[in-house]
């Protein structure tokens, strides 16, 4: 199907192919391939990406249905070299180790911070629910996230003691 | 996808009943695609058309009227129910059901809709909907029937749908609205996980009615009941109507056992 899909400010008119999902048309199309798959099905979260402006999974969705739509991918959060803010608080809080889960990670963030400028521990489990992280044990992770929305200082960084 | 198969878009009715004369089995519908593409990539689904039905104009509609009461329309996904005003404050079990199923980013594309037509035994948003009296709004190419929800599952992933029907909508009357009840969920962990059992109970003007999943093939409704009616003659209600299995999640006996703890609490919340 010949398709119009708006990727991180550009516009691709191509090809798709039908039965491709729109994890696989980043990755191996467009050879966007900071979006990770580590499922498949739904599961882990690592192919997050922002349809339309909501998060969804890219494994879960046919490329097809991104006709028209626009989509932002991890590629984007780094402007000019300069990582987001996220991004930014999830170095400073080593919220990344071996990175697999990262970029579905910042997404899922993302997408909480829009719907939630000053969100709880709870409320960051809620948001992350859907994103497994193998390595961290969630606890940099939740942290970076009290960072980013400006709800820890240098005097408790590190401490643990929100989670 | 491994399997390969056309995709087609439809944005009119018409156009869509076409397709699903025309292709029969061969064609499945895709709504959020949560569950169809897990089917397809594991191979028990193969379809030759999937038709996308998000694009058909109206079909996100999620609309309140006071002789129909609230249309949930087959675009409109779990966490649009979740979120929304009218139900939060007439429906709110609906939002209780919405909020326990899978996890944000699943619930931005997983339809209502799906959800029941997928017919899973512990459909979440199933025993909410079964409480309130739901009803199926069915249409095809041949007309249109309306079945209430109670009557609508046949089978484990079995309904009464034939392959040139869709569900159009699921009308939930006006006459439960504002009900007292809520939803409780058994997990294995805290994050998203299926459900060892999912329990609802509403009293709805004196009637009570507890809706469970992932006790028999099908999501159950039970009916008939009253608040005057003793806890243990509930509890012996919602025995008689199960028929749980062990499987790898937990056994029949756990099923049991907290199937009666969640009804028990669940009565003592709406009386
Ligand atoms: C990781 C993961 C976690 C999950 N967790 C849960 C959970 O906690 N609780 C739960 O209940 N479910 C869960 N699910 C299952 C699934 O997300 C839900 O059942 C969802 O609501 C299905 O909706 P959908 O729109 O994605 O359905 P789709 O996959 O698009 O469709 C499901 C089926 O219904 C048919 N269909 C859809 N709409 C219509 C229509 N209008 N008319 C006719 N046929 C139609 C399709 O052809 C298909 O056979 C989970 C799934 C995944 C992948
Ligand atoms: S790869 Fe999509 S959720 Fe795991
Ligand atoms: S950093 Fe390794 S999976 Fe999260």
């Amino acid at each position: 199907m010949w398709m119009s899909v708006e990727v991180n400010g550009h516009i691709y008119e191509r090809e798709v192919t039908e039965h491709w999902t729109l994890l696989r048309f980043l990755r191996e199309d467009l050879e966007l391939t900071g979006t990770k798959d580590g499922c498949s099905a739904g599961e882990c979260g690592a192919c997050t990406v922002m349809l339309n402006g909501e998060a969804v999974n890219a494994c879960m969705v046919l490329a097809a249905e991104a006709d028209g739509a626009t989509v932002e991918t991890i590629e984007a959060e780094a402007v000019d070299g300069e990582l987001s803010e996220i991004q930014a608080a999830f170095a400073r809080n080593y919220a990344v180790q071996c990175g697999y889960c990262t970029a579905g990670m910042v997404m899922s963030v993302r997408e909480l911070l829009r719907l939630n400028s000053k969100p709880t521990v709870a409320e960051i489990k809620e948001g992350i629910e859907g994103n497994l992280c193998r390595c961290t044990g969630y606890q940099q992770i939740i942290e970076a996230v009290l960072d980013v929305s400006g709800q820890i200082n240098n005097g408790t960084r590190g401490g643990l003691k929100y989670v | 996808m491994n399997d390969v198969f056309k995709y087609r878009a439809p944005t009119s009715r018409a156009e869509l009943f076409g397709m699903l004369a025309a292709h029969g089995e061969g064609a499945k519908i895709l709504a959020g695609g949560t569950d169809l593409l897990v089917d397809i990539r594991s191979g028990l689904v193969r379809p030759e058309l999937v038709i996308n039905l998000k694009k058909v104009e109206d079909f996100s509609e999620l609309a309140w009227s006071q002789s129909e009461g609230l249309i949930i329309g087959p675009a409109t996904t779990v966490n649009d129910v979740l979120h929304d005003a009218k139900v939060r404050d007439s429906y709110p079990l609906l939002a209780d059901c919405a909020l326990t199923i899978a996890s944000h980013q699943l619930r931005n594309r997983a339809t209502v809709i799906g959800n029941i037509v997928h017919a899973s035994p512990g459909a979440d948003m199933a025993p909410g909907l079964l409480c309130l009296g739901a009803r199926v709004q069915i249409a095809s190419q041949r007309g249109q029937r309306e079945v209430p929800l109670k009557d609508f599952f046949t089978g484990v992933k079995r309904t009464v749908l034939s392959h040139d029907e869709i569900v159009e909508a699921i009308t939930v009357p006006t006459s439960t609205a504002r009900s007292r009840g809520s939803y409780r969920k058994l997990k294995r962990i805290d994050g998203h996980d299926l459900a060892l059992v999912g329990v609802a109970v509403t009293s709805t003007d004196g009637a009570v009615r507890v809706g469970i999943g992932s006790a028999a093939p099908t999501p159950l409704l039970i009916e008939g009941l009253t608040d005057e009616d003793p806890a243990d003659a509930v509890v012996a209600a919602a025995r008689d109507a199960i028929r749980p299995i062990s499987d790898l999640r937990c056994s029949k006996e756990y099923r049991e056992y907290m199937i009666e703890v969640f009804v028990r609490r669940l009565l003592e919340e709406v009386r």
